[in-house]
């Protein structure tokens, strides 16, 4: 988060994990290539959204908590901010114990909860969790550009990468203008509320940043132009699978196997 | 309104992923390089207006916009969309990844589909019009994303419908400051830009020299 | 006179940054108008912004109209009667028009439309912009786009004016203007200012900031040997 809005509650460099640490200090994931760990990512949720049993749906979130660790990142607001579930995510897994039909487990309010219902509640939020952590211990771990020309190089259409390119770059500056915009509009004693002076006023500075946001990329593109631009943008990176990368990729593959492999023995032992 | 993995079940991930495939595809057949700096700082914008939250009596709603997205990029909204939720997902922690396909659908084909019906509007010399059709973008794209959200709980399972009930029930005062909201930004950008609701749809296709200009690949 | 605003031994960092203010003690008296020189990132913008609460310091006191301000409620008067103006007046305008722009800070302090309406018609004429009311604020030159972000501020009738390079990008013909409108004005101001010709020709009174600290400023020995 703190990559993207430039100046949030820390400055950039004491988040970014991969900024701060140089040479040995760099996390083992850090080290790996983009390439893999986006691979990765994508393998392990599809594994584990394929999971049945609640059991096995523990390990692919020790693995998550295992990536966080090695990746370094900050524990507490990368928590935190899983603990900020979509206030819709959060009624859905409340209601399911009693949509499910089933055996009841309690009764609340002449309600009753079904097991099943329970079940599949607790199973989506270990999958929802197991893959955005995993998710943002190996790629959200890197610098949003990486991400770009990582993606570029597993063939991902190279306007689509130009766009994210674009988006990543000038969120921050957008995000500044934001701010100021509400400063100046602050000083001039507007308080938010629900009423159609606030939200006219906060349409209005959409409707400006819009604006500025077209005048802002006619500047950009002339600029580019006034440099040669001809319809072309090169990128430029030195991704380079290496040894280590390989045998990450392998190791982590092999891990990914083994789950429905344990949740069809778990299956029968029961 | 991120779906998380694993609520959805395996054959509406599929269809999200393909039918998004395929709005990103026409998307992108009408976004040259040329226009991704436009595209780019104004899907930045969008991306910030999201953070964006409105006090709703004690508590906050946070801005959607996808209607005002349609109405300025047609379907460049597919694209800049799914960049969107690709960083909330990966920086942000918010949305999913088996997910992105749906929850990309959900939000960019209400997005076409008001800025096909009221982009004419919003371009009329009228402000007032102007402004209507700001308002109907902005609230039928909501309440177009939340009937969406609905469909895919309810083809998922039969033990959503309660929810996907309650999820089109929510979505109803959320329409309403949205669409507020984007009436407010379109009567502004009807004043000050015009140009701005038509940008990234002239000429869908790129010029044949700069379509040789981008087939050098890896 | 009685003290408008005073600034304390106010210490204030941006998060993990060195410190921008490090102990400023200022008084601004009524009738005063202050200016605020100082080399870029020396921290006027900062002190103009902790005056009006949008940073809290972490040290010292902030005593606005006779009274210390400490939480964001104590501001919410403090904006209402000290009225600043941005650097850049893009920061500012975000309406439409002229007309909704200059309304928009009476109506927030509960101005009725007719009101609101009249006070945008009086301050405009105050500022020069008589017709400018239906203008497009996006489409106005740069020099009136300072005018009008100031007309909005002056709609709040504040009683105080905190003006933040109120001159950066403006040609010679505005800036005269903008001295004519400013000295023509009851209120007290602080200006911070980069352009010494025109602190001299609309302060009472000049410091200058320097490594956190407030001090006398350099030209006020030239000004002073040459009378001025």
């Amino acid at each position: 988060m703190s990559h993207l809005l430039g100046d949030g509650a820390a400055t950039p460099t004491a988040t970014a994990p991969e900024s701060a640490g140089a040479g040995s200090a760099a996390s083992a994931v850090a080290s790996l290539d983009p390439r893999i760990r986006i691979l990765a990512a994508c393998a392990f949720a599809l594994v584990t959204v394929a999971l049945d049993d609640l059991l096995i749906l523990v390990i692919p979130l020790m693995m998550a908590g295992a990536a966080l660790i090695v990746a370094r990142l900050p524990l507490g607001p990368t928590l935190r901010r899983l603990a900020m579930m979509d206030g819709f995510i959060l009624v859905l897994l409340l209601m399911l114990p009693f949509t499910v039909p089933g055996e009841p487990a309690v009764t609340l309010f002449g309600w009753p909860a079904s097991w099943a219902g329970l079940e599949q509640a607790a199973a989506i939020a270990l999958k929802a969790n197991a893959i955005l952590l995993m998710l943002g211990s190996l790629v959200g771990s890197m610098d949003p550009t990486t991400l770009g020309h990582a993606l570029w190089r597993l063939r991902v259409p190279e306007n689509l990468v130009h766009l994210l390119l674009f988006t990543v770059r000038y969120i921050a500056v957008v995000d500044a203008e934001y701010r100021r915009h509400r400063r100046a509009m602050k000083v001039r004693c507007f308080r938010p509320g629900t009423n159609l002076h606030s939200l006219r006023a906060i349409g209005y500075l959409v409707g400006m940043m819009l604006v500025r946001a077209l005048e802002r990329s006619e500047r950009i593109l002339q600029a580019m132009k006034c440099r040669g631009f001809n319809g072309r943008l090169v990128l430029l990176d030195d991704l380079c699978l290496g040894r280590r990368d390989i045998l990450f990729g392998v190791l982590f593959a092999m891990g990914l196997a083994l789950l429905p492999v344990l949740e069809v023995l778990h299956g029968r032992a029961a | 309104m991120h779906i998380v993995d694993g609520v959805l079940s395996a054959p509406v991930l599929v269809g999200g992923v393909v039918l998004t495939a395929g709005g990103i595809a026409l998307g992108l057949r009408s976004l040259t390089l040329e226009r991704v700096p436009a595209a780019g700082v104004l899907s930045a914008t969008f991306f910030v207006a999201t953070l964006i939250h409105v006090p709703v009596g004690p508590s906050s709603v946070h801005l959607i916009m996808n209607g005002l997205a349609g109405l300025l990029l047609s379907w460049v909204a597919f694209p800049a969309l799914f960049v969107g939720l690709v960083l909330q997902a990966v920086f942000f922690g918010y949305g999913g990844l088996t997910v992105l396909g749906v929850n990309t659908l959900v939000m960019a084909l209400p997005a076409v589909v008001v800025g096909l019906l009221f982009r004419r509007l919003a371009m009329s010399p009228d402000g007032r019009l102007a402004a209507l059709a700001g308002f109907l973008a902005g609230a039928l794209g909501i309440v177009l994303a939340g009937s969406m959200v609905a469909l895919v709980l309810w083809l998922s399972g039969a033990e959503f419908i309660p929810i996907a009930k309650f999820v089109v029930l929510a979505h109803v005062p959320i329409a309403l400051i949205d669409g507020l909201v984007c009436a407010a930004a379109v009567a502004l950008i009807h004043r000050v830009k015009p140009e701005l609701l038509g940008t990234l749809m002239l000429s869908p296709r790129p010029a044949p020299t700069r379509r040789l200009a981008r087939q050098p690949a890896p | 006179m009685a003290a408008l605003l005073e600034l304390d031994g106010v210490e204030f960092a941006y998060p993990q940054r060195p410190p921008v203010l490090r102990g400023v003690s200022m008084v601004l008296h009524a009738g005063e108008r202050l200016a605020i020189a100082g080399a870029n990132g020396a921290g006027k913008s900062t002190l103009l912004q902790v005056l009006v609460g949008l940073h809290r310091p972490q040290a010292g006191r902030v005593i606005a109209f006779g009274a210390e301000r400490r939480v964001e409620a104590d501001f919410f008067d403090v904006r209402r009667r000290a009225g600043l103006v941005f650097q850049d007046p893009d920061d500012q305008l975000f309406c439409p028009t002229v007309l909704e722009d200059v309304a928009f800070g009476p109506l927030n302090l509960g101005q009725s439309r007719e009101q609101a309406l009249a006070t945008v018609e009086r301050v405009l004429a105050r500022v020069g912009l008589d017709g400018f009311r239906d203008r497009v604020t996006h489409k106005l030159s740069g020099g009136e786009k300072r005018l009008v972000s100031l007309a909005g501020v002056l709609a709040m009738e504040p009683e105080v004016l905190l003006l933040d390079e109120p001159t950066s990008a403006l040609d010679e013909e505005t800036t005269a203007r903008l001295v004519e409108i400013l000295t023509g004005l009851p209120q007290a101001m602080i200006l911070v200012s980069h352009d010494a010709h025109f602190r001299r020709r609309v302060a009472t009174r000049s410091v200058r900031l320097r490594d956190g600290l407030l001090g006398a400023p350099d030209e006020v020995r030239a000004c002073a040997a040459g009378g001025g």
